[in-house]
């Protein structure tokens, strides 16, 4: 009994300090990352996020426990463009891990890997309201792009444990194929080659067979939409609606009657007929103007977890494009 | 506040300093990197704190005088500074905080640094010269220089972080109005524990408004520094969703050492030698509700803590029979306040506040003295315009035990400050 014991716990010991036996951690800030990285990292990684996806990443404070969550990360993974300034370095300097401090291995900034929209030009001014200077960070919600976060996400999972560089580029290449599946359907897919077919539909051109959010959303392509804030512009973009404006006069500044009177006015001379926000913010500025326009108000997450039907980040896109597609 | 964005300040100033270069060569510039671009990333953020407010209160000498005169607290001042010293309080009407001018940024792979330089209308002061380690292992970090002590949770808050706008009693009877800030060193510990256990010890060298501190004329021979002494820890329990918690705890001693000028007559003529000691502890719940711009977040905090000064008579001039004998002074205090985001980008907020619950001197003529407590309450509402700029009114109604009896006193506040230029984020 004694022996077998000792047997057992030798054995659990050599596999403890064995390369590859102990997952890696992974923080994530946003829930949509984290899910586009346990996509690609499986079961080799423990993952978590800081945000739950309820609320807005830029009001949250650098709380005790996200401190403690970073201190024991291997990755720590952001959105980036300042989205987290609010509590990032406080949380990174408080955990004292020199492993994910900006500049090393351990830290992923994803705004480097995509492509960026609303980069400011020319001088910037705080009067301007909360504008990022690196370019606007809600570019997850561009499908293209988290296709993107995820290949980078593999290739530094890749670099971090290379043993299982293999197992990241398949997991990488299976999340891939589904996301390409739900963007253009099965049988587009048969007929062309995934790139391919992310360029021609940003062209705008026919694709046969088409099926998927591309062909529930091409009805509305051309079609003037207004948002809360200026979180929807890669996903309208992705897809080739117009923004034409938002309830917000300046992002972070809340909604004025004068602005929204103005507004009122841009979506009936455009013939605006849908407003779309997220669940954080107060429906009151989109029935006041729905009221006035009848356009219909869209509340939909912006991230996963924000509603309970979005599960993951493609649920949550799912879930963006049957809310947008209804008629 | 101003808990976001410390980017603006390097764009701005880039796109100033860039652009003559630029003219000069126009063709070519726009597809020339930056030459600059990598330089100016190691420029520190540069940020200034601007905070006015306008102050009236209706109290019969001046709510400095009121406060100096706190039964209990009121034998507290640092040697030199006479009898007559009042506290540091507000004048009615205009009021002009100091200048908050930081500096902050990373010194190499191993270290980054902190200086805020506070500017008055009349002279400057170096509020926080700091540097700290950023690659030591084990949870380790080292701080010195000049900083705030990491103790309790309102200390090393800067006043513009302040959800009211002025310190609770206690910081200010115990530690004066810039609580524990001084020249030292600081080890602290985060613990590999699955929730956040921090640990501390400080050394200062013991140069407070209200403590520690001697500026002696011979009688006395100055203590040599470090004086003073700092413990601490901190607990923050995994909440789920978007609760957050903290309580902490602290000891402090150091050695203390005071002169007086016991009849009046603008000499000193007693000195006392010895040391203070204060503990307390401290706990922050924070909300963060789902909706935007802070409505519906709840922050609930309080401290508390108790001091004792245990002093022996060395030398008096009046009355040379009691030297030898020791002065023990036992005070305490706390507060609770709440805020609540009521409206986008609106807050109300509450506090409530007692010192001298124990409040106790035993004089070296062997007497003892009891004195009762004194108490405030305090309601303020603000609005936050931006992540960078705030209003703020606020009321006071307090009670004060003084040697004079008890005085009430209404004060008001109306707050308005800006942060200026590239402001790091802010702790929990």
């Amino acid at each position: 009994m004694g022996k077998r014991l000792m047997g057992a716990l030798t054995l659990a010991l050599a596999f403890a300090a064995g390369a590859g036996a102990t997952p890696l951690n992974i923080v994530a800030t946003t829930s949509d990352i984290a899910d586009l990285a346990k996509a690609v990292a499986g079961e080799h990684a423990v993952v978590s996020s800081i945000c739950t996806g309820t609320e807005d990443p830029h009001y949250l404070t650098a709380k005790p426990g996200f401190i403690a969550r970073a201190r024991t990360a291997d990755l720590w993974i952001a959105v980036g463009l300042e989205l987290e300034s609010a509590w990032e370095l406080p949380v990174l300097n408080g955990s004292r891990n020199r492993h994910v401090q900006p500049g090393t291995d351990g830290y992923l900034d994803l705004s480097k890997s995509v492509e960026l929209l609303d980069v400011p030009q020319g001088p910037l001014s705080r009067a301007m309201g909360d504008v990022h200077p690196g370019g606007n960070p809600h570019y997850w919600l561009d499908p293209l792009n988290g296709r993107r976060m995820a290949e980078a996400i593999a290739e530094r999972l890749a670099r971090l444990r290379p043993d299982l560089a293999g197992e990241f580029y398949a997991n990488l290449a299976q999340f891939r194929n589904a996301l390409d599946e739900r963007m253009f359907g099965a049988k587009a897919l048969q007929g062309a080659k995934a790139e391919t077919l992310w360029k021609r539909h940003a062209r705008g051109e026919e694709i046969p067979n088409l099926g998927g959010w591309a062909a529930q959303l091409a009805p509305r392509r051309g079609q003037g939409l207004v948002t809360y804030h200026k979180s929807w512009i890669y996903f309208a973009n992705r897809f080739g609606l117009r923004v034409v404006g938002e309830l917000e006069p300046q992002p972070g500044i809340p909604p004025t009657a004068a602005h929204l009177a103005k507004l009122v006015a841009t979506m009936k001379a455009e013939q605006v007929d849908l407003i779309l926000q997220e669940p954080f913010y107060s429906t009151k500025a989109a029935e006041r103007v729905s009221a006035a326009t009848g356009a219909r108000v869209v509340v939909a997450a912006n991230s996963v977890g924000g509603r309970p039907e979005a599960t993951d980040y493609l649920a949550l896109l799912d879930r963006i494009v049957a809310e947008l597609s209804k008629e | 506040m101003f808990s976001k964005r410390y980017w603006l300040g390097l764009p701005l100033a880039a796109a100033l300093f860039v652009a003559p270069a630029r003219a000069q060569t126009a063709d070519s510039a726009a597809e020339t990197p930056d030459p600059f671009l990598n330089l100016k990333a190691f420029n520190p953020d540069v940020s200034a704190i601007v905070d006015m407010f306008y102050y009236d209160e209706n109290s019969d000498e001046g709510m400095g005088h009121v406060a100096g005169e706190i039964a209990g607290f009121g034998h507290a001042h640092a040697a030199g500074e006479g009898e007559e010293h009042h506290h540091h309080a507000a004048d009615k009407g205009f009021n002009l905080r100091h200048l908050e001018l930081q500096f902050s940024g990373t010194v190499d792979p191993y270290f980054k640094a902190t200086a805020i330089a506070a500017i008055d209308l009349d002279d400057a002061e170096m509020e926080v010269a700091e540097i700290e380690t950023t690659g030591l292992p084990f949870g380790l970090k080292v701080k010195g220089g000049k900083f705030f002590s990491d103790f309790g949770y309102l200390n090393a808050q800067h006043s513009h972080e302040w959800d009211f706008v002025d310190q609770p009693l206690i910081y200010q009877l115990a530690l004066g109005s810039h609580g524990l800030n001084d020249k030292g060193v600081q080890v602290s510990w985060l613990a590999p524990t699955p929730f956040y256990l921090l640990a501390g010890v400080e050394a200062f060298q013991g140069d407070n408004e209200q403590a520690f501190a001697y500026h002696g004329d011979g009688e006395l021979p100055e203590d040599d520094g470090p004086r003073v002494g700092v413990g601490w820890l901190k607990i923050g329990p995994n909440l789920p969703g978007n609760h957050g918690l903290q309580f902490g705890a602290f000891a402090a001693t150091g050695t203390h050492q005071e002169e007086h000028d016991g009849d009046g007559d603008g000499t000193t003529d007693h000195w006392l030698d010895g040391d203070t000691s204060f503990w307390g502890a401290d706990a922050v719940y924070k909300y963060n509700s789902p909706q935007s711009y802070g409505q519906g977040d709840f922050a609930l905090q309080a401290e508390y803590f108790s001091r004792k000064k245990d002093l022996d008579l060395v030398a008096h001039d009046l009355a040379p029979h009691l030297v030898g004998n020791s002065r023990i002074d036992e005070q305490d205090g706390y507060y609770v306040q709440a805020t609540y985001g009521f409206l986008p980008r609106w807050r109300a907020g509450l506090r409530w506040e007692q010192v001298g619950l124990t409040n106790e001197s035993e004089l070296p003529s062997g007497e003892t003295e009891d004195f009762g407590s004194s108490d405030r309450a305090s309601a303020m509402i603000d609005f936050t315009p931006s992540h960078f700029s705030r209003l703020r009114l606020q009321a006071n109604q307090g009670s004060y035990e003084t040697a004079e009896g008890t005085e009430d006193v209404t004060e008001v506040y109306v707050q308005w400050m800006v942060s200026l230029g590239a402001h790091g984020a802010h702790n929990f």
